[in-house]
């Protein structure tokens, strides 16, 4: 899949943390956010 | 979820690691190429507070990538 670009509408989504709890995108509307990938937890790299 | 709430807590994480079981968001964000793909690639986005894309980074150095997006901030 193409990577989104800069000025695109971030897709909106729901998902559950690793607390258990659930969490949107849109819950942080009004604050930067940084959405970092990773493919592993706790994988070097 | 496991695997997650161990690494966070190993690290004392203050933000919340989502599990993205079936890969929905990182199939959202071009962070894999489809929806059984074992891992997510190393990318980032700095999303704004009008909820678009900001800054997009297609290769991230888990070491150094903290400091760049501050300094970007």
């Amino acid at each position: 899949m193409p990577m989104l670009k800069v000025g695109d509408e971030a897709p909106d989504f729901t998902v559950k943390t690793h607390r258990g709890d659930e969490v949107s995108l849109s819950d942080y509307r009004g604050k930067n956010v940084i959405l970092w990938f990773y493919p592993k937890a706790d994988t070097p790299g | 979820m496991e695997e997650n709430r161990r690494f966070a807590e190993k690290f004392g994480y203050q933000f919340p690691l989502l599990c993205d079981t079936e890969r929905k968001i990182g199939m959202a964000y071009g962070a894999c190429d489809s929806p059984d793909a074992q891992y997510a690639r190393r990318i980032s986005y700095v999303i704004s507070p009008e909820g678009k894309i900001a800054q997009v980074y297609e290769k991230v150095s888990a070491a150094t990538h903290p400091e760049e997006l501050l300094k970007n901030l």
